[in-house]
Order: C-alpha cells, then sequence, then structure tokens
C-alpha cells in the first residue's frame, strides 16, 4: 500500500507554479518561431526530477551560471539520474563550461562533439558517464579549484606543467594520475578492489621506459589507452580499454607506420605494425572479436598492459602455457624441447607463430613436402628415418579418425528426419571428438607410443559409431518392411470389402 | 407368411438373448431400412464425417497408449516423450500416428465443414447439427491447442507463450483469463498441468459427448437430402453399401496415415506443421524469431499481426480478437442466416461466402508463412504480402473457376471482396485494415443494392 502510495505521488505530475523562479523563466521562454524552447520531454525530465534537485537548479539559474532555457536544455538533455543532475547543479565549472551563451568553442563541453567548431575532448555526455564523475570526482579533482568557486582562479591548472610544455612532454601525465592511483589508502574510499600498483609497473614497461627515461612522449602514458573526460570502466564495453576494443586501442599507434616510424626491434629492423591486422584475423582475434569469447587474449592478454613488454624468446611460450597448459607439459616431456632450447627457438611461436596464430589442423603434421614435421626436419635434422616414420604415423592416424567421424557423421541428419533414435550416434561422435581433441594434443609429446594410446579411444568409437549405424539402417528397413507388411494386410481388407461392394452390386442388378 | 401385425417368431441365440432383454430389433430394423440420399453432386462429401470420426478414434487409441508412458512434471514430461520415441517399441511410431492424425482430422473437419455449407446441408431442420459441429470444430482447435505443449519442448513453449499472450486481448477478464490459462503469469509448469488435465480429460468427455449428439441427429434425420434443385434424390442403403464403403475408406486413410507416419514421423517440415522434439523447454531461455503457431491457428497469428497497437480507441490485438469473434458467430449462425436454403432456394451467397472464407483464410496463412519473404530471419512485409497476393489471387480465381466448371450460379460478390483486399493490399500497397475497410464497405453496398433490387422485382411481380 505505501508503495502504490509513493508510486501514485510520484507519478502525479509536478505543480510547476512551484517550481523556483528562475525555472519557472525558462520554462515559458520561447524560440524565435514562437515555440517554447523546453520541449514536453524537457518539461517531463524536470518534473520527474525531486524538489531538491529543481530548488538546486534554480539557485545556479539564479546566480546566472545557468544562463539560459537552451543552456537548462542541455543539461536535460543528459538524461541524468537527480545525484548526478544535483553535482552538475552545483559544479560552476561543468555550468559555466557547458553554457553556448558563454563559451568559445573550443572551451565548450558539448553534446554534441560532430558539431562544427566544437572540441572533441569536451563530449559533455562523455564527461557525465566518465568513471570519475560517477564517483563524484568532478572537473576540480584534475584541474584544481573549487566547484563553487564563480572564477577562474590561479590556482586552476597549477599543478600540471605550463602549457607550453605540458603538450609537448607527457612523461608528467603517468605521475599526475598516479597521485591517487597509486595511494592505496586514497584509492580505497572509491574502489578497494582496483590495484594501486598501475605507475610502478608502468615505470618499467617499454612504454615507460620510453617515456620516462627516454623523455619520448610519443610513447604511450594513460590518456592514450585510456582516454580523456570520458573514462570508463575497463568492464565496460564502451571503454577503449575493455578487451574487445584492446586491439584497436594498441592499434591507433602500433598500426600506423607514421607514429611507429624509428622504433626497432632487438635485431635493428624497423617495429613492423602489421601486428594488429595480423591478430584480427589470428583464431584468438576471431575467437575474442567475432564469437565474443571474452576468455580470448587480446593483445595485453600476451604483453601486460601497465607492464607492457615484448616477451622474450625465453617467455613467450611461458605465456602461451597459460591457457594451453596441457600441450605445453607434453610439450616439456618431448625431445624437441632440448632441440628448440639447442637453436634457441621459441618453443609454440616456432610452429604456430605469433600474432597471425591460424586454427591448427592435421595438414601440420606428417612427412611429405608441405607439412611442418617434413619441412623443419628436412633443414635441420634430414634423414632420421625414426622421426620420419612418427610423423607419417601421426598423419595416418589422424586422418582415419577425421574420415570415420565423417562417415559416422554423415547419415545422422537422414536418420533423424526419418524418426530413427540417434541419440547413441550423437553421442559416439562427441566421444570421437573428444578422442580426437586428445589426440591431436599428444601430437606435442612427438612420442608414437603416447599418441597411439590416446588415438585408441577415437578408434573404438569408429568401430563403435559404424556398429550404430549399421544398426539403425536395419531398424530402418525394419520399419519399412513393416508398414509394406501392414500395408499389404489392409489392402488385402480392403480388396475383399471392394469384391463383396461389387458382389452386392450385381446381386441388386440380377 | 405372418399375418399383419403379427410379430415375427422370436431369434434364437446371442440376438435373441439379447433382443429379449434389450429389444433390439427395432433398432436393428431402422438401421436395415436406413438409406443415404445420392443427389447430383458427388458422393464424396458424405463420406468426410466420418472419416473425421475415424481420425478421432485413431487420436482416441493412441492417446492412450501415450499415456501409458507420458508423465506430466518438469523433470519428466519431456523425457518422458523421448523416452517413449527413442526407446519404447513403435512409442516413435505411436507418437508419429497421434500427431498427423491430429492435423489430418482437423483437416477433415474443415472440409467436412465446408462441404456441408456448399451443400447447404446445415438447412432447417438439421440447424443443431451445424451447431455440434460447430462446437466439435472449436473442440478439435481446444485439443491442438493444450497437446502442443505437453511435450514441454522448446518450440511449444515458445508457442504456447504466443498464444496464451493474446489471451490479453479478451475485453475485461482478458488478464485474469491469461492467469487462468497460465496457472500464473508466465508459461510454466503449472500451464502444463492444466493443459494435460484440459486434453486428456475435459476435452475428450466433451467432444465425446458432443459427437455422441451430433451421430444421433445424423441417424433421426438421416443425412440431408440434395436441395430441391438438384437432381432428384435417390438411395443407398446404408447397410451394408454405404458402411463398407466407409471402412473401405477409412482402410485407405489407415494406409495413408502409417505411411506418412512411417516417412514422415516428424511432419511436413512446413512451420505450424512439425512437431520434432528438439530441445527441452527453458523458461529462461530469450524467445528466437520465427516461432508460428500450428497451421490452423495461423490467420489469427497473422490478423493479430495485421492490426495496429491502438485501433478505435482500444488495443489493436482487442479489435483483432473481436473480429475473429464476429466471423465465428456468423460461421455458427450460418443455418439461421441463410434463409434462401431454409426454404430450399438455390442459395449461391452462402457457397460464395464459403470460397470467400477460404480465400481470405488462404491469405492469411500464405502470408503468416511469409512466402516471398526469402531467407531473411525478419522478411520484407511489402515483398510478402506481394508475392502472397499473386497466389491469393491464384486460388480465388481457381476456386471461381471450378464453381463455373460444376455450373454453380455465377454468385462472386464475398470472393470479389476477398479479392479485391488481396489486390489493394498486395499491389496497391495499402495496409491489409484499409484494404479490407474498402472491401467490406463495397460488399456492404453491392450487397445493399442487391437486396433493394430483389425486393423492387417483388413488388412488381406481385402488381396486380
Amino acid at each position: 500500500m505505501i508503495a502504490l502510495v509513493a508510486l501514485l505521488l510520484l507519478a502525479a505530475p509536478a505543480d510547476e507554479s512551484k517550481y523556483p523562479a528562475p525555472l519557472r523563466e525558462f520554462l515559458s521562454a520561447k524560440n524565435k518561431d514562437g515555440s517554447p524552447v523546453l520541449s514536453e520531454n524537457d518539461r517531463k525530465t524536470l518534473a520527474a526530477f525531486p524538489d531538491h534537485t529543481r530548488n538546486l537548479l534554480g539557485a545556479a539559474a539564479d546566480s546566472v551560471i545557468l544562463g539560459s532555457a537552451a543552456h537548462l536544455k542541455i543539461l536535460l538533455s543528459l538524461e541524468l539520474a537527480p545525484a548526478a543532475m544535483e553535482i552538475v547543479a552545483q559544479d560552476n565549472c561543468i555550468l559555466c563550461h557547458s553554457d553556448p551563451g558563454n563559451q568559445k568553442a573550443k572551451h565548450l563541453f558539448s553534446t554534441d562533439p560532430a558539431a562544427r567548431h566544437a572540441n572533441p575532448l569536451l563530449n559533455l555526455k562523455e564527461f557525465v558517464s566518465d568513471v570519475h564523475f560517477r564517483r563524484g570526482l568532478s572537473c576540480s579533482g584534475c584541474h584544481g579549484g573549487k566547484p563553487s568557486d564563480e572564477m577562474m582562479t590561479k590556482d586552476i591548472a597549477a599543478r600540471w606543467p605550463a602549457e607550453e610544455v605540458r603538450h609537448s612532454d607527457r612523461s608528467w601525465i603517468p605521475g599526475f594520475c598516479a597521485k591517487c592511483h597509486e595511494d592505496a589508502a586514497f584509492m580505497r574510499g572509491f574502489n578497494p578492489t582496483l590495484p594501486t600498483d598501475q605507475f610502478a609497473k608502468y615505470k618499467g614497461s617499454q612504454h615507460g621506459i620510453l617515456l620516462l627515461q627516454q623523455k619520448d612522449s610519443r610513447a604511450a602514458q594513460c590518456v592514450s589507452c585510456h582516454g580523456l573526460h570520458g573514462i570508463r570502466n575497463a568492464k565496460s564495453r564502451q571503454s577503449t580499454v575493455h578487451v574487445q576494443r584492446i586491439p584497436d586501442t594498441c592499434g591507433s599507434c602500433h598500426s600506423d607506420p607514421k607514429h611507429m616510424e624509428g622504433y626497432k626491434l632487438a635485431d635493428g629492423k624497423p617495429l613492423p605494425t602489421t601486428q594488429v591486422a595480423q591478430y584480427k584475423a589470428s583464431v584468438h582475434g576471431k575467437a575474442l572479436l567475432e564469437k565474443g569469447d571474452l576468455g580470448a587474449p587480446a593483445c595485453t592478454g600476451c604483453h601486460g598492459s601497465h607492464a607492457a613488454m615484448p616477451p622474450a624468446v625465453a617467455s613467450v611460450a611461458q605465456i602461451c602455457r597459460r591457457c594451453h597448459a596441457q600441450n605445453g607439459m607434453l610439450f616439456d616431456g618431448s625431445r624437441h624441447k632440448t632441440a628448440f632450447e639447442q637453436h634457441k627457438w621459441p618453443e609454440c611461436e616456432t610452429c604456430h607463430g605469433k600474432h597471425g596464430i591460424t586454427k591448427p589442423t592435421d595438414a601440420l603434421v606428417g612427412n611429405t613436402p608441405g607439412t611442418l614435421c617434413h619441412d623443419c626436419h628436412s633443414q635441420y635434422a634430414e634423414g632420421n628415418q625414426q622421426c620420419d616414420a612418427t610423423a607419417a604415423s601421426f598423419r595416418t592416424a589422424l586422418d582415419a579418425l577425421v574420415a570415420g567421424r565423417a562417415d559416422i557423421e554423415a547419415p545422422v541428419e537422414r536418420f533423424a528426419e526419418r524418426g530413427l533414435d540417434v541419440e547413441p550416434l550423437s553421442r559416439t561422435i562427441s566421444e570421437l571428438d573428444e578422442a580426437l581433441v586428445q589426440t591431436q594434443s599428444k601430437v606435442h609429446t612427438f612420442d608414437l607410443s603416447s599418441f597411439q594410446a590416446a588415438a585408441q579411444p577415437g578408434n573404438e568409437a569408429v568401430v563403435k559409431g559404424r556398429e550404430l549405424i549399421a544398426q539403425t539402417r536395419r531398424e530402418a528397413g525394419f520399419r519399412s518392411r513393416g508398414l509394406l507388411a501392414a500395408i499389404g494386410f489392409m489392402a488385402l481388407i480392403a480388396a475383399g470389402i471392394a469384391l463383396k461392394l461389387r458382389e452386392i452390386g450385381k446381386r441388386r442388378i440380377t | 407368411m405372418r399375418a399383419p401385425g403379427e410379430m415375427p417368431p422370436p431369434r434364437k441365440g446371442l440376438y435373441g438373448f439379447i433382443d429379449r432383454r434389450y429389444g433390439i430389433t427395432p433398432l436393428v430394423d431402422f438401421l436395415a431400412h436406413k438409406e443415404v440420399p445420392i443427389g447430383g453432386h458427388s458422393m464424396v462429401w458424405y463420406y468426410l464425417g466420418g472419416i473425421t470420426l475415424f481420425f478421432f478414434a485413431i487420436q482416441l487409441a493412441s492417446g492412450v497408449l501415450l499415456l501409458a508412458y507420458y508423465q506430466p512434471g518438469e523433470a519428466t514430461s519431456y523425457e518422458s516423450i523421448r523416452f517413449l520415441t527413442t526407446k519404447v517399441p513403435f512409442g516413435w511410431l505411436v507418437r508419429s500416428m497421434h500427431c498427423w492424425s491430429a492435423h489430418l482430422m482437423i483437416l477433415s473437419l474443415i472440409t467436412h465443414m465446408l462441404s456441408t455449407m456448399v451443400l447447404k446441408a446445415y438447412r432447417t431442420p438439421r440447424e443443431l447439427t451445424w451447431v455440434t459441429g460447430f462446437v466439435l470444430f472449436a473442440l478439435a482447435l481446444g485439443f491442438g491447442f493444450s497437446g502442443y505443449l505437453l511435450p514441454w519442448n522448446e518450440l511449444a513453449f515458445f508457442a504456447t507463450a504466443v498464444g496464451t499472450d493474446s489471451m490479453k486481448a479478451v475485453p475485461g477478464i482478458g488478464e485474469w483469463l491469461l492467469q487462468v490459462m497460465r496457472g500464473g503469469t508466465d508459461v510454466s509448469i503449472n500451464t502444463l498441468y492444466r493443459f494435460f488435465a484440459l486434453h486428456v480429460v475435459v476435452l475428450p468427455l466433451f467432444t465425446v459427448g458432443v459427437v455422441t449428439g451430433h451421430l444421433l441427429f445424423v441417424q433421426r434425420q438421416g443425412m440431408a437430402a440434395p436441395m430441391a434443385h438438384d437432381k432428384p434424390a435417390r438411395g443407398m442403403k446404408f447397410f451394408p453399401d454405404f458402411a463398407l464403403r466407409d471402412l473401405l475408406l477409412w482402410l485407405v486413410c489407415l494406409i495413408a496415415l502409417a505411411s506418412l507416419a512411417v516417412f514422415l514421423p516428424y511432419g511436413p517440415g512446413i512451420p505450424g506443421m512439425e512437431w520434432e522434439l528438439g530441445k527441452k523447454a527453458n523458461p529462461l531461455a530469450p524467445a528466437y524469431p520465427g516461432i508460428k503457431p500450428e497451421w490452423y491457428f495461423l490467420w489469427v497469428y497473422q490478423l493479430l499481426k495485421e492490426f495496429p497497437a491502438h485501433l478505435f480507441g482500444m488495443e489493436g490485438s482487442q479489435a483483432a480478437i473481436a473480429v475473429v469473434s464476429v466471423l465465428f458467430g456468423i460461421w455458427a449462425l450460418v443455418p439461421w442466416l441463410d434463409r434462401n436454403a431454409r426454404a430450399s432456394r438455390p442459395s449461391p451467397a452462402f457457397t460464395d461466402l464459403a470460397m470467400a472464407a477460404l480465400v481470405f483464410l488462404a491469405y492469411l496463412m500464405l502470408k503468416a508463412w511469409d512466402i516471398g519473404g526469402g531467407e531473411a530471419v525478419l522478411p520484407d512485409p511489402r515483398a510478402v504480402a506481394r508475392i502472397c497476393a499473386y497466389w491469393g489471387l491464384l486460388f480465388a480465381a481457381v476456386t471461381v473457376a471450378v464453381r463455373l466448371a460444376l455450373r454453380s450460379a455465377p454468385y462472386f460478390d464475398f470472393t470479389a471482396a476477398a479479392a479485391l483486399q488481396i489486390a489493394l493490399h498486395g499491389f496497391v500497397g495499402l495496409s491489409y485494415l484499409a484494404a479490407g475497410a474498402i472491401s467490406v464497405l463495397l460488399l456492404a453496398a453491392t450487397l445493399a443494392f442487391r437486396i433493394v433490387r430483389s425486393r423492387n422485382a417483388v413488388a412488381v411481380g406481385t402488381q396486380p
């Protein structure tokens, strides 16, 4: 009942005559064509606010910082919750910089950053969605000054380097953000789960070394990845550091040949700018960006984020093992492990590649030209008959399992359409798939006996599947024969009836 | 030889035993002398009631067999049907025959109704036979709707959710009715329990009762003789001539049913005519697009889609349900509305009404199937309306051609109105309702003109 009364009270239209006087004036303001500046929708938005919020807006209008009906319309179009609108109504920075009648385009927070002359960095809608704003931290939190100040004061931007320096030398930014973000006690008041070691990690990262030690302002710092005036929680899909947006965020620099000009690999070659394009076509990129598998790695999955560094030969395989642990363990026990160490080859990358990893297929395995085993062994270990035989056995066994699976799967749909029980067949195919994955994984042992042991369940599943197909075909045959027998029986009765009817007809005629 | 009034000597054996106790001889005499009238039209129409009854008997028999294994419940409904169709010997056949027979029963029932309409068999004194037939039609639809949910699979679940949702449109008691049907605000296992009770207890009891009444009416009054203007009536003995033919036809139906059940166990694969078990219902899963009700509900489903959100101050769905109710009401009252047939005069208007109803239903069904919409999940409605209009008009032309070939009276007002609506909607691009309104207004004007003209003709004829 209380809830109902509350609902009715909330649903009751607000009495506009009780609004603060400046707001009433705004409500009656007209455009040049005589239409009201504030639309019916704006009125509804204003009416939905509690009295307290409207009074705060009224006070801002009283002090002329909320300067016009058009200015109020801009604020109402933000569709803010009352608590957020109250922050805006008491923040003179936002009020003053969102008033189109009071600011040049360069300094105006616009709701339409695409508009002519608008500053794209000052998107008002983005700003009121910023994670800092949502937690009560507004302009003065970074820029200095106080939200209640009616005029710009000298302490605004005083905590930053001078304007002519701060845009050319960006090395002040990480330290500036870290003032709050590395202060665990301070951060606990906002988000106790957020780590506070980002700056420490950044200092040791390639980006950090370039920026802080070599004063290379092209290197990424906080703003480069997280943005400005519209920073979202990293879990938000709108965040520039959401896992699915990471490739494009990194690519905004790393895919830009102009930006990356002059950066070199350890061997002195120019740093390529094709990584993101390769990644997007890779099995990981497709899983993350096309299938929406958030568990698939983006750039940061292998390189780290704040501590981003190119993985060295020794560590690259450890990164793969974070997800592909079983294959890593199998490889560790194989004879290839020592061979790769001798050659100083990165383990996984040597066969699978790195940014452009594609889904491995059985075609990689074998002793014929074009297969990975053959091509590598012909170069580094030619003439080893045991290796040739092992690779050939791997391929033969894998091909047999795949062919067996195809044989079993082929008639399943047809059986299902005829209403035959295909559940045992489907189960067998699942068993075969599992065995196939295990068998393919055992390739990483490079050991024939382990491989054959893994392939055995798959071979058994193929035999079982073929037997089930024969059984199902027998059942289908039984049904058809049964139907024919039943039709034959019924046809006999029908023929008897037809003869009887004929006889009756003849008797009547005679 | 017996003298007049002399009773025949008492029979011996089992017949005599029963006759002495229950006096069945008058009944046997009645059946022995019963005749089926033969007119100028084909005899085939007389068998449709029997075929419908045969399919109903199959439904009862296969339903009882299904009941031996079916266990209603959240954890058992789907599983028991799955067990029945995969593990129980011939369980798949029983379910398949039950489903096929249900669809064939409704098909033969509709054909039976249309033939009754065309032959005017509903005319006095057989009005109540028509009404009981109409009630049986409604009960059959109820069987279809309630039985659909029982396997508790995904398709049935969402189709029932969509179907029951239209109950909201009933004025005043819609929300209440929806809750009563669903046993709560949403489709849940409570809905299945009440649909199960309805499907296996309430509806069969009612149906058996009404079928008995329908058959008693038919037996008491005999089958409707052809109209006076039809060829003169002859007679065919019911026993054994007609009954054996009936039996022969039932055998043919059984062969067809068994063949369909074996070769197409999940139906022909047309939306609204498929019953593959698929996945178990998951009330938390989102509904997927393309869910359609059974084919005999498709026209209502499409009509609901044709109405806007609001119309004349009421909700669009309410207006649609009101239109459906009016159409059903007209159909039920046909024996009283058709005054020509009551007076044994030719009544081509109602023949045309039946054909127009077929055209109207066919167009809505074609649209519901998105014919012409290609493979798109959300086909272009204009393209669908246009392509369906070609088929709808072709169908209307076929009905007209058949009637002309059969030398039926050239009365096409209703069919023309239905065709005009299709053309205006499909080719001119008017909304379905606007096209319908124009067609109905033109039809009303034509009918008014005909009535005035016939009254004038009568008045002129009675002048001295």
